[in-house]
Order: structure tokens, then C-alpha cells, then sequence
């Protein structure tokens, strides 16, 4: 052991890697996770161990062969820690949320394994209680291994759309409709990026299976045009491909269009510590490219702080090799959402603080071409609670389609600023004055 | 921009130039306290006084229509050594002819107990507002009238035949028949003075949305200590380099403002936890509902502050046609319409409305720089 001590935020595949990389290097590791248990969105663990949602079978493996090798690792492992943020002097701010205080941590070198965000595009009523994100749907389906009450609709486009759609089915909750935006055909350079990496055909295969046995139709060139309240339910307003209108009365809508590199709290801090970026937060490649740049994250520490690492050329061969894969798998499939000139002045875009579209339209409207701060301050896009995670990518994509294409960077709308998530004022009040570096 | 908004009503064509852009600098970062309350007393306070009336009339004739918020500020006591300091600055309000009220007793447990029970006493002082700082600046931009060039640097003025006719950019010269320097700390590049106008940090804080069921906040709550931590108060000659000072405003939107630390420091992009913890602490220690609340955003910027506490406003000497105003430390937001209003006055060749000869740029022999 070396004594120097390192912190790895996000207990999701890319976390685990990094901090078992490490603690093989000699490296004092810290692993936080916001959540009562380690795994991450894609290896998210039961509350009940009884009940656990049926996951493909190399998925599992995965995670087992990670947390065995943590099991044996030194690494020290924090749960319910949600990272706040690198403050002013450079230290990282974790709130413990089971004594419900600020913890104060200054680690040689920060790896930031925060995993993606789900994209979801506006759409009329998207705000609506009952309506929640596709991947969302996901994580509470593997954490409660139940699927929720009522009818539901799954719309918009990607991978996960299937494999939930197939989870619901397994758990005797088959979706009234899956809706792919997408036409796309199957091209030659899909089949032939995809066949090199055939767990994911047999993924997608499996899934199929489940929902031609049940009955359940993919519609593609589908889409949700708007949602509205009808009684304790909700009426979709359903487009197909040739646009005739439908009209489908549910409980529950989950919406997805792909994912994001999750950026919040990723803006390098100018006093913080030496600061790696793993995983899907770096770039969106999946479970098994997160465990690949996990290590190379790890490493890239260790190297900084003149430690050894284990070789490199694996893991870059895996990246690339997932890369290849994602970049044809996203061919297949159409993330861009509806057509925003078509969305109703009402349509609410910031969802955190009830913003519409209309006023950001009307922010816009003068000649005089405003910045991306006085879009953030006076339309308050990105103000809110979830300081711009769901909508500051959005609002630059409909800034630079307003603009010939000239956009503000989305993190310009977002800021740098701490906290990353919402953090208790008591939080703060526990906290010693000037607590030392613990 | 509120020099601008008047001066294009008066007839000029006017530019704006900003290095980088609108509402860029504190007043994007301020509390928006349109506020008499925490001024100095003296000239500082009977120009407050008359800037919110300003606000009112802007507020009454459209110009700043829904962006004034009329509402008494309720300064607190909450140790007994703060009731020396809540008494004379009481005295003097009353004095400047502000209506002060002071609350004890059952008065002050009805008003300011269930927001603040460990008070001791407070003053209600009435006739004061609220105004986002940026709100306001986006008002005028809307308002328009003249051109606003984001992300322009002034390289220098432009001298000719002895007098000053226009300004060095990037992308050239272009001419102007007067200049007007309201650049904060950054007007200090164009004037010859060493060290007039330091940096003061500010950090603040904002909250979530309190529940229905929370205690009602009157106004804003100043504590007594914030007087003497902005060295309003003659206990409070501050001379360390840090002081906090306590104001919790309940905000239009039901989220609270919390603030705030005076630094000699200027990097506005960064926050420290030490300082925010302790403006929390002070603040649950007055108003214990907010430790239910979470914190959503904290956020510093910087005020520019002269060396004897006073705004610089009027001609800079050694030019006829170059005014100067800056140095409001943190008061830009209230006094920022009025002193717009009264610098168009002043470039008009007119008797400004109001005096401000205790503000003049002569107090400090302040001349163009060299190389301007």
C-alpha cells in the first residue's frame, strides 16, 4: 500500500472496475454509491434477493465476477453516499444519506463513474404523473422485481424499449403497445457490425421470442404525439408512419430516446483533485465497454501517480470493439424525437420548473442574439432541481436548429456549479465548521 | 442598460459593449434586495431611499412592470448585543425619513416568530422591494432601443483633437461622442487610480420550495449581524479578509435566497463548503424551518468595492465627454436604474435629478488612464 487515497464515485460497473484496478495498484480505494446497494443502473441488485427480475444470463456473470473480485478487494465500499460535488478548495463533498451529513473527502485522484442519462423528448403532457422514462420502468422493475399496476404504453426509440417491453411480459405485465419511432431499415453495415458481437443478437433475439409468444407487436414509425389527463388515466394520442392519429387510453406511458453521457457534476473543478471520467459518463457503450474503460480509468490514475498498472491493450481493444458495435446498433434506430417546430407553444420543457417551449421561443424571438447564460437565467431552463440533467441538452439542440446550427454548449445552460443534486440544509448544519480532510 | 434604456429615450444612438455578456457579472449572482435597510447612513442611504421610489415609478409606468416587488425588509436581533445595532440603525432610517417599525413582544412573536423564534426584537422597515438583477436587465434588453455587443472587449478609447471620440475594439475603431464606463471592476482598466476598487466575493445559496405547512416569512430577515458584517454599522469596521453576514429572503417562486459572505477575493465561479455551511448554520439557528429544506444551487460573485464603501459616479476628470459608475459594492441592484437614469442626465448636459456630488469620481482624482 502506497497510503495514497483515491475516490470512485458511481457503484455501476465502470466504478467496480476502476476501484479493483486501484487497489491492485497499491492505491487506498473509496467507492461510493449513491444507492443502498452497489450495481448501477444495468446491474441493479433486488431490495428483496427473493424477488429478482430475469436478466440475461452474460449480463449476470458480469456483475458476479466483479463483485466476487470486490468481495476480495480492499476496497472500502460506501453506500447511500451521493457525491455533491468538488467545492471551492478542492474537496469532494458526499452527502451520507443514513446520518443525513455532508462528508469531506480530498483524495489523491477522483475517478467519476456516474453512468448515462435517459433522453427523453418533449412531448405534450410529458409531464403528467404516470408518466415515467423507459429505463426508470427498468430499475424499478430489477429493484422491486414487480412490474408496476396497470396498462402500460412504451414508446420512443432504442434497444431498451424491447427489453423492457420483454421484462414486463416476464412478469405477467405485457405492454398494451411498444412504439419504435424508427423505420430505419436493417443495413449491411448494421448486420455486419452487429454480427461481430452476437450477446447482443441473442439478447434481442430472447426478448423477441418472449413478446411474439405473448402476442406483443413492435410498431415501428410509431410515436407518441401528445398525452392527457382522462380521469385517473391517460389518453396517448398515438401517430403511425403514414400519420394517422390514434387515440389509446392507459395507465402509465414510459418514454425513452436513447442515452447521454451523464455531465452533471463532470465540469472540471479548478482546485479539485486529478479527475478520470469511466464509463458511460465518458461515453455511452454499455455494461461491458464500462468494466473495459473502468480499468483504463483506474489506470490512467495509477500512471498520474507514478504506480504500475496492469496492461492497457486489452481493455482499448474491448472499447473499440463496443464502440463498433453501439455505432451500428444505433443505426437501426432514430433518437432525434418529434419534429420541435411542430410542438405546441405550451409544450412544458423543463419539467423541474414548468417551462414551456413558448418562452423559450420568445427569448428568441428578438434579432439580438441572446447567450446561452441569459437563456439559462431569464428562461430558467436548467434552474431547477435537477439542474439541466433532463433539459439543458434539449434546449442547446433547439437553440442551434433556431440558429443555422450555431449552438450554445450545453454546458454553458448547465454551469459548473455544486451541489450536483439537491443536498439537505441539515446536511450542512451537521457538518464541523472546518471539518479536516477525514 | 438602464443608462442605455434612458439614453435612447432621450435621443442618442447607443451601443452597449460587454466583454462577455448581459448580466454577466454580479448582477447575475445578486440577492435583488431593493433595499434601504442595509445602507450606510449618510448620502448612500438618502440616495437608496430615492432609488426605490425609482423602482416604483418604473414599476407604475411599465418600464419595469411584474419586476418590482414592493415589501418590507425585517431586520433581527436574535443575541442581545445585536439590539445596540438594531436600535441605531433604526434611529437612522427614521432619520431619512424611511417608516420603521419596531416589533416586540406580541407584536414581533405575530409578525417574525414563527419564521425566526429566537428573536429578541426586529424592525419592520416598509417601502422596499425586491428586483432580479437580470430580470431587470432583461426587461430593458426587451424594451430595446439600442444594440448590445456580447463578447466585445473595449481595447482602450480613442483619442482625437485633445478629447475622447470613441472606442479601440477587436474589430476596430468606432466612434462615439460620449462615454459612459460601467464595467464594474473592469472600468478600473481605463482609469488611472491604483487599487481604488478591489473585489468582494459573495457566495449565496438557494433552497428548494418549502411545504404549505411551513412557517410564513413576512419579508426578508436581515440579521443584525449582516449590518456589521457590510461595515453599515460603525460597530462593524471590517478589517478581515471574510465576514458572513445573514439575509434569508422567501423568493416569488417559494424557494429561499440565502446569503451572504463579503471576501476580498474574485474567483466568482468557485463556492467553498466551509462558507456555505456556515451561512447555513446561521441561518437554522434563526430560522430552524429551513433545515427541512435542501439546498438546490449555491453560487458567488463578486461586488466591486471602493475604498471608502461609496459608488464613483459623475465625469472623469481630464475628459469632458467620459463618465464613470461603478463601485456599488453590493447595492448595483438598487441603485442601478436611478444612477442609469441620472448618468443620461448628466451626459444631456442637465442637472441630475438628484445630488450625488458625494459620489463624484474627484473624490479620488480620478483621471483616464494612460493608455486609455
Amino acid at each position: 500500500m502506497t497510503g495514497m487515497e483515491v475516490l470512485v464515485i458511481g457503484g455501476g460497473p465502470a466504478g467496480v472496475s476502476a476501484a479493483l484496478e486501484m487497489a491492485r495498484g497499491g492505491l487506498n480505494v473509496t467507492l461510493c454509491e449513491q444507492g443502498p446497494r452497489l450495481g448501477g443502473a444495468i446491474h441493479r441488485q433486488p431490495d428483496d434477493p427473493a424477488r429478482r427480475l430475469r436478466v440475461p444470463r452474460a449480463q449476470r456473470r458480469r456483475w458476479r465476477t466483479l463483485a466476487e473480485a470486490l468481495s476480495m478487494s480492499p476496497v472500502e465500499i460506501l453506500c447511500r453516499h451521493m457525491f455533491a460535488g468538488v467545492e471551492g478548495s478542492g474537496a469532494v463533498l458526499l452527502e451520507d444519506r443514513a446520518s443525513g451529513r455532508i462528508v469531506t473527502r480530498r483524495p489523491a485522484a477522483l475517478v467519476l463513474a456516474l453512468g448515462g442519462v435517459e433522453r427523453v423528448t418533449p412531448v405534450p403532457g410529458w409531464q403528467l404523473p404516470g408518466v415515467v422514462t423507459v429505463g426508470g420502468l427498468q430499475v424499478m422493475m430489477k429493484s422491486t422485481g414487480r412490474a408496476p399496476e396497470g396498462d402500460i404504453l412504451i414508446a420512443g426509440s432504442g434497444p431498451l424499449l424491447l427489453a423492457v417491453a420483454a421484462q414486463l411480459t416476464a412478469l405477467g405485465k405485457a405492454p398494451v403497445a411498444v412504439l419504435e419511432r424508427s423505420t430505419g431499415p436493417l443495413s449491411l453495415r448494421a448486420v455486419a457490425g452487429l454480427i461481430r458481437a452476437p450477446a447482443y443478437l441473442w439478447e434481442a433475439a430472447g426478448y423477441l421470442s418472449r413478446l411474439i409468444r405473448a402476442g406483443i407487436r413492435l410498431q415501428r414509425g410509431a410515436s407518441v404525439r401528445s398525452i392527457a389527463p382522462a380521469g385517473n388515466r391517460l389518453s396517448v394520442t398515438i401517430v403511425d408512419n403514414i400519420g394517422l392519429e390514434r387515440r389509446l387510453v392507459v395507465d402509465r406511458v414510459a418514454l425513452h430516446d436513447g442515452l447521454l453521457p451523464n455531465g452533471n457534476g463532470t465540469a472540471a473543478a479548478p482546485a479539485g483533485p486529478f479527475t478520470v471520467l469511466a464509463g458511460d459518463c465518458r461515453e455511452v457503450l454499455g455494461g461491458v465497454a464500462a468494466i473495459a474503460d473502468g480499468r483504463l480509468a483506474g489506470q490512467a490514475v495509477l500512471a498520474k501517480l507514478g504506480l504500475a498498472g496492469s496492461d492497457s491493450a486489452g481493455s482499448a481493444a474491448t472499447l473499440q470493439h463496443e464502440r463498433r458495435t453501439q455505432s451500428a446498433l444505433n443505426t437501426l434506430f432514430d433518437y432525434s424525437g418529434g419534429d420541435a417546430a411542430q410542438l405546441p407553444d405550451d409544450t412544458v420543457i423543463c419539467r423541474c420548473e414548468g417551462r414551456t417551449l413558448g418562452q423559450l421561443r420568445a427569448l428568441l424571438a428578438a434579432d439580438d442574439r441572446v447567450s446561452a447564460r441569459e437563456i439559462k437565467l431569464n428562461g430558467r431552463f436548467a434552474m431547477g432541481a435537477c439542474q439541466g440533467r433532463f433539459c439543458a441538452e434539449w434546449v442547446a439542440a433547439y437553440v442551434a436548429s433556431q440558429r443555422d446550427g450555431q449552438p450554445p454548449q450545453v454546458a454553458e445552460i448547465v454551469g459548473s456549479r455544486w451541489p450536483v443534486k439537491p443536498v439537505s440544509v441539515s446536511a450542512f448544519v451537521e457538518r464541523h465548521p472546518s471539518s479536516p480532510s477525514e | 442598460m438602464s443608462a442605455a434604456h434612458f439614453l435612447s429615450r432621450a435621443g442618442w444612438q447607443v451601443t452597449v459593449f460587454d466583454s462577455g455578456v448581459v448580466a454577466s457579472g454580479a448582477t447575475g449572482s445578486a440577492d435583488g434586495a431593493v433595499s434601504v435597510a442595509s445602507k450606510k447612513p449618510g448620502p448612500l442611504m438618502t440616495l437608496a431611499v430615492a432609488a426605490v421610489r425609482f423602482y416604483e415609478r418604473l414599476a407604475e409606468t411599465g418600464v419595469l412592470a411584474d419586476e418590482f416587488m414592493s415589501r418590507s425588509t425585517f431586520m433581527v436581533a436574535a443575541q442581545p448585543d445585536e439590539l445596540d445595532v438594531l436600535e441605531s440603525q433604526s434611529a437612522q432610517l427614521e432619520a431619512a425619513d424611511v417608516p420603521v417599525r419596531l416589533l416586540k413582544g406580541r407584536a414581533l412573536a405575530e409578525t417574525v416568530g414563527a419564521a425566526a423564534p429566537a428573536a429578541l426584537a426586529a424592525v419592520e422597515v416598509q417601502g422596499e422591494g425586491h428586483a432580479v438583477g437580470y430580470r431587470v436587465v432583461e426587461r430593458l434588453r426587451r424594451l430595446g432601443g439600442f444594440t448590445i455587443r456580447r463578447n466585445c472587449r473595449i481595447l482602450g478609447l480613442h483619442h482625437a483633437g485633445g478629447r475622447v471620440d470613441g472606442v479601440v475594439t477587436e474589430q476596430g475603431i468606432e466612434s462615439f461622442d460620449a462615454v459612459l464606463l460601467a464595467a464594474g471592476l473592469g472600468s478600473m482598466a481605463f482609469l488611472a487610480g491604483p487599487d481604488l476598487i478591489r473585489p468582494r466575493k459573495g457566495q449565496l445559496i438557494v433552497t428548494d420550495r418549502a411545504d404549505r405547512d411551513a412557517p410564513r416569512f413576512p419579508g426578508p430577515l436581515m440579521s443584525c449581524r449582516y449590518l456589521v458584517s457590510k461595515g453599515s454599522h460603525p460597530a462593524g469596521n471590517v478589517t478581515e479578509a471574510r465576514s458572513l453576514g445573514l439575509v434569508i429572503d422567501p423568493l416569488r417562486t417559494g424557494q429561499f435566497l440565502i446569503g451572504g459572505s463579503r471576501e476580498d477575493r474574485d474567483d466568482k465561479d468557485v463556492a467553498d463548503a466551509d462558507v456555505i455551511a456556515s451561512l447555513l448554520r446561521d441561518a437554522v439557528a434563526l430560522s430552524p424551518s429551513l433545515a427541512h429544506l435542501r439546498v438546490i444551487r449555491v453560487f458567488a460573485g463578486v461586488r466591486a468595492a471602493t475604498r471608502d464603501g461609496m459608488p464613483i459616479v459623475g465625469r472623469v476628470g481630464g475628459a469632458d465627454n467620459v463618465w464613470v459608475a461603478t463601485g456599488f459594492e453590493g447595492d448595483g441592484i438598487c441603485l442601478g436604474p436611478l444612477m442609469g437614469h441620472l448618468c443620461q442626465q448628466m451626459i444631456c448636459g442637465q442637472q441630475p435629478e438628484h445630488d450625488i456630488s458625494a459620489l463624484d469620481a474627484g473624490r479620488f482624482g480620478l483621471t483616464l488612464a494612460e493608455a486609455a
